[in-house]
């Protein structure tokens, strides 16, 4: 593949030549060519192409560049349906704001400010799928007269799943053994911040929860 | 530096050697216009790499994730639309070129020694290609997608000898199924690129063995490939690019509705550049000699002729045989094609089969965009519960052989009969009144003011009196009598508005969605009064309703019970359809003088439901157009509603 091979159209017979009557190029060990006719290189045409060579190139590249960029192109831009019924009896009712209501009226807590655990259910979108009504955490529920309080059950040290344990009176985690008061305080140096506590409001004679996740293993509470 | 760190690159791996390959190769007599289209073909490979890759990273290739992700890419995705269009568009240019590029190598001579091994490379390109058309088509899985392979399959099992098992390995099993995407997949983004990419790196490098074949006479003087025929090879890239981008932008990729194996898709056809083929086996005498004849051995043939041409070519007046050759078989391509485009065009059925997929496929992405968007069991389901969508094809099914729907049988089809004798064609007559506009105002006022003629197609039907042995006739019926005295009475313009009250206060007894905004309850209360027995505005006193049909104005319960005179209790709502559909012929309605099926037995629950739901507009809110009204060509024009009267 050194040399090319003079092309001989009409000569049906011809077996390749080797013998190159018209070669012009040679590649120089600098990588200079060196045609004999070396026609004289013109920089209009050669940018010119070079440009064109490029155009072709990239477009198509940046087109699907940008459509893989989707996610955050649409960031944000999510439909707001919240409390959109549809058609789906089973869908969760969700304000404008983010609060999900729950099954429970504040009644249904025990007076005495005895932790229940509630599964929070929500809607979950997954790309064009929509499942209705799907577990999406679990949450303490606390009556404190007319008022609820809620915590996440996910542990503010490292995510494990926090208990109450009634014979302590505490919230107690047992991966490594963070323990909070009732009211959510640390009751020892492990976890690095209080229990999460999640707003509340009560309406429509529901509790509505505002679920959120928080990152672990900060003194700071900051949203996932 | 860079001058030093690319001689540091050159010195480590002779690139520098290879791109004096790649860009000096010599092009004798010039760059030129006509040896652009192997560039475009290579450009057009690197475009559906890029644009398949990015598509191939938002595909899921499942039976009920294919058709949802390819609209999720199409109708939600950032510039989806257009990286599916552009790699939809530029597998079509492909073909194109392709052609182009092979009928130019055949008539430039450009297969004959010592080119014989590359163009036969090229042949294989060719069917390469080919094969990843026909496997991208089924992707998709839309409507289209899914029948038209479906004969590509059905002719693979015609094969000789191992079709069945071919066909079965093929499809990943006896029928279409998740696994007949996967493997269409596999084929279409893996192995079939890969065999491509293998096959054009022998091909180019058997090119450049034997150089250009320079066309004669030589132009102008000898250049390099770099940049005199580069530059012409990227503008062609950039006009193919464009056109490409252009029909993206424009046109789009087109979704049908999503495959469903339970509804034939009449309109299916394949991509257009497969058409001739199609069209070929249509023949009736190609037909005859079975699948495998036309679908096969008749193509294989033609394959093997382009095959052998580069030793045909040895043989005295061979080159110009083949050339020959190649025009026949371009020529009776075009005429084929044309032959189905130009037939398609004009087939009624074909083009109403058309509309009805146009119509889904617009429901589709309605249905598919609301907040609850698609369920887990796939868009079809979505389809298959729609009333918009399964009304009219119930219609058709059940209804249209006496009723019409705005004068076609649902699906747009205007029904016809051929004479026997005569073999002329005419429009069938209607047995029955058309429903497009049941329970609506028009028709109430039209069995208020001009029964004999609303249901004047009765007339038609073959039991009517004259005709068989019936025993209803219209025009001794109470009510066409009944409705004569209220057309005059209500002709008086005082009473005018009574009239409208009548109707709204009819309409409130029907109760469909969103009568609740749209209803007057100002007239309502008068129609009321009317409804009640009170005399009109201008004193005429006319028989109220009530005289016959006792149970108007209260809830509607089925009790098979009456007297023949049809119960006007919630008279068109879905409660009352779906009784009088069940037993038309029930004392409660019609009683003997009913010629109308009973459908309880005919119709499942769940089909007589999303009928009547279709037919009381009970259904998510559409925007999709419906079909055309046919009404004028099969009913004629509408009587004017005074002619009545004035018959008088």
């Amino acid at each position: 593949m050194s040399e090319n091979e003079n092309s001989t159209p009409d000569a049906d017979e011809t077996p390749p030549a080797e013998v190159a009557s018209e070669t012009v190029c040679r590649t120089s060990a600098a990588g200079e060519s060196a045609c004999s006719e070396k026609p004289r290189r013109n920089f209009v045409v050669e940018a010119t192409a070079a440009a064109v060579g490029a155009v072709v190139g990239i477009v198509p590249a940046v087109i699907g560049g940008l459509f893989f960029l989707d996610p955050l192109v649409r960031k944000g831009e999510q439909k707001d349906d919240a409390g959109a019924g549809g058609d789906a009896p089973d869908r969760v009712v969700k304000d404008a704001d983010g609060f999900i209501r729950l099954t429970l009226g504040i009644e249904a807590l025990p007076a005495d400010g005895t932790p229940v655990r509630y599964t929070v259910h929500d809607d979950i979108v997954n790309a064009w799928n929509m499942f209705p009504n799907q577990p999406i955490g679990a949450v303490w529920l606390r009556r404190i007269q007319d008022q609820v309080l809620a915590f996440s059950t996910v542990c503010p040290h490292l995510g494990c799943d926090v208990e109450h344990r009634s014979g302590e009176g505490d919230f107690f985690c047992p991966c490594h053994t963070s323990a909070f008061d009732m009211d959510g305080k640390p009751l020892n140096a492990i976890p690095p911040r209080a229990m999460d506590t999640l707003e509340t409001k009560l309406a429509d004679d529901r509790i509505w929860v505002k679920y959120e996740q928080y990152r672990g293993a900060t003194s700071e509470k900051e949203l996932v | 530096m860079i001058r030093s760190l690319l001689a540091w690159l050159d010195n480590r791996t002779g690139c520098n050697d290879l791109i004096h390959e790649a860009l000096y190769e010599k092009v004798p007599g010039g760059a030129r216009w006509r040896y652009v289209w192997g560039s475009t073909l290579v450009f057009t490979f690197v475009l559906q790499m890029i644009t398949g890759i990015f598509l191939w990273t938002a595909y899921s290739p499942s039976a009920q994730t294919a058709w949802e992700s390819v609209y999720y890419i199409q109708e939600v995705m950032f510039l989806g639309k257009m990286v599916r269009g552009m790699h939809h568009f530029a597998a079509q240019a492909m073909v194109v070129l392709l052609a182009i590029h092979l009928i130019q190598v055949i008539i430039d001579g450009a297969y004959k020694a010592p080119r014989e091994i590359n163009f036969w490379l090229g042949l294989v390109l060719l069917k390469i290609i080919l094969g990843l058309s026909l496997t991208g088509y089924l992707l998709p899985w839309d409507q289209k997608g899914y029948y038209a392979t479906q004969v590509s399959t059905k002719i693979m099992g015609a094969t000789p000898v191992i079709g069945a098992q071919l066909q079965e390995v093929v499809q990943g099993g006896a029928q279409y199924n998740h696994h007949t995407l996967t493997r269409f997949f596999a084929m279409h983004a893996g192995i079939l690129p890969g065999l491509l990419i293998g096959f054009l790196a022998l091909h180019l490098y058997v090119f450049r063995r034997h150089g250009l074949t320079v066309h004669q006479p030589k132009k102008n003087p000898d250049t390099t490939f770099w940049p005199d025929q580069v530059l012409k090879d990227g503008v062609a890239c950039l006009g193919v690019l464009a056109v490409v981008m252009l029909f993206a932008f424009f046109k789009g990729a087109e979704l049908s509705p999503p495959a469903d194996a339970a509804k034939a898709y009449a309109a299916a056809r394949p991509e257009w550049y497969f058409l001739f083929l199609f069209r070929f086996l249509k023949f009736e005498a190609v037909e005859h000699l079975g699948l495998a004849f036309g679908a096969i051995y008749v193509p294989g043939a033609l394959m093997g002729i382009l095959f052998m041409m580069p030793l045909t070519a040895k043989m005295k007046a061979g080159h110009r045989f083949n050339v020959a050759f190649t025009w026949l078989v371009t020529f009776g391509i075009v005429v084929l094609t044309t032959m189905a485009f130009y037939e398609d065009a004009n087939n009624e059925d074909h083009q109403a089969a058309i509309a009805e997929a146009e119509r889904d496929a617009h429901r589709i992405k309605e249905l598919a965009s609301r907040p609850t968007m698609i369920p887990v069991e796939g868009a079809v389901s979505l389809l298959r519960q729609d009333p918009f969508t399964q009304g009219p094809v119930l219609f058709a099914k059940y209804c249209a052989s006496c009723h019409r729907y705005n004068g076609h049988n649902g699906r747009s089809i205007v029904l016809r009969e051929t004479d026997k004798e005569t073999k002329i064609v005419s429009i069938t007559t209607p047995e029955a009144t058309d429903l497009a506009n049941f329970g609506s105002r028009d028709w109430m006022k039209a069995i208020i003011t001009d029964y004999g003629n609303h249901f004047a197609p009765l007339k038609k039907a073959k039991w009517y009196p004259g005709t068989d042995d019936a025993e209803f006739n219209l025009d001794d019926s109470e009510m066409a009598d009944a409705s004569e005295g209220y057309a005059e009475a209500f002709t008086s313009p005082e009473n005018a508005n009574d009239l409208n009250a009548l109707v709204e206060a009819l309409i409130a007894l029907r109760g469909w969605n969103g009568d609740e905004e749209s209803i007057d309850t100002k007239l309502v209360e008068r129609g009321q009064q009317i409804l009640d027995g009170e005399p009109l505005a201008d004193g005429t006193e006319i028989s109220s309703c009530a005289d016959c049909h006792d149970t108007i104005g209260s809830d509607f319960e089925v009790t098979g019970e009456g007297y023949g005179y049809p119960d006007l209790a919630e008279y068109g709502s879905a409660k009352w359809l779906k009784a009088f559909i069940s037993d038309p012929g029930s004392d409660q309605f019609y009683g003997a003088k009913n010629h109308m099926p009973a459908y309880a037995e005919k119709m499942n629950a769940k089909d007589l439901d999303l009928l009547v739901r279709w037919m009381t507009g009970d259904y998510y809110e559409t925007h999709v157009k419906d079909y055309p009204s046919r009404i004028t060509e099969v009913f004629g024009a509408a009587p004017q509603p005074e002619a009545a009267s004035a018959d008088e």
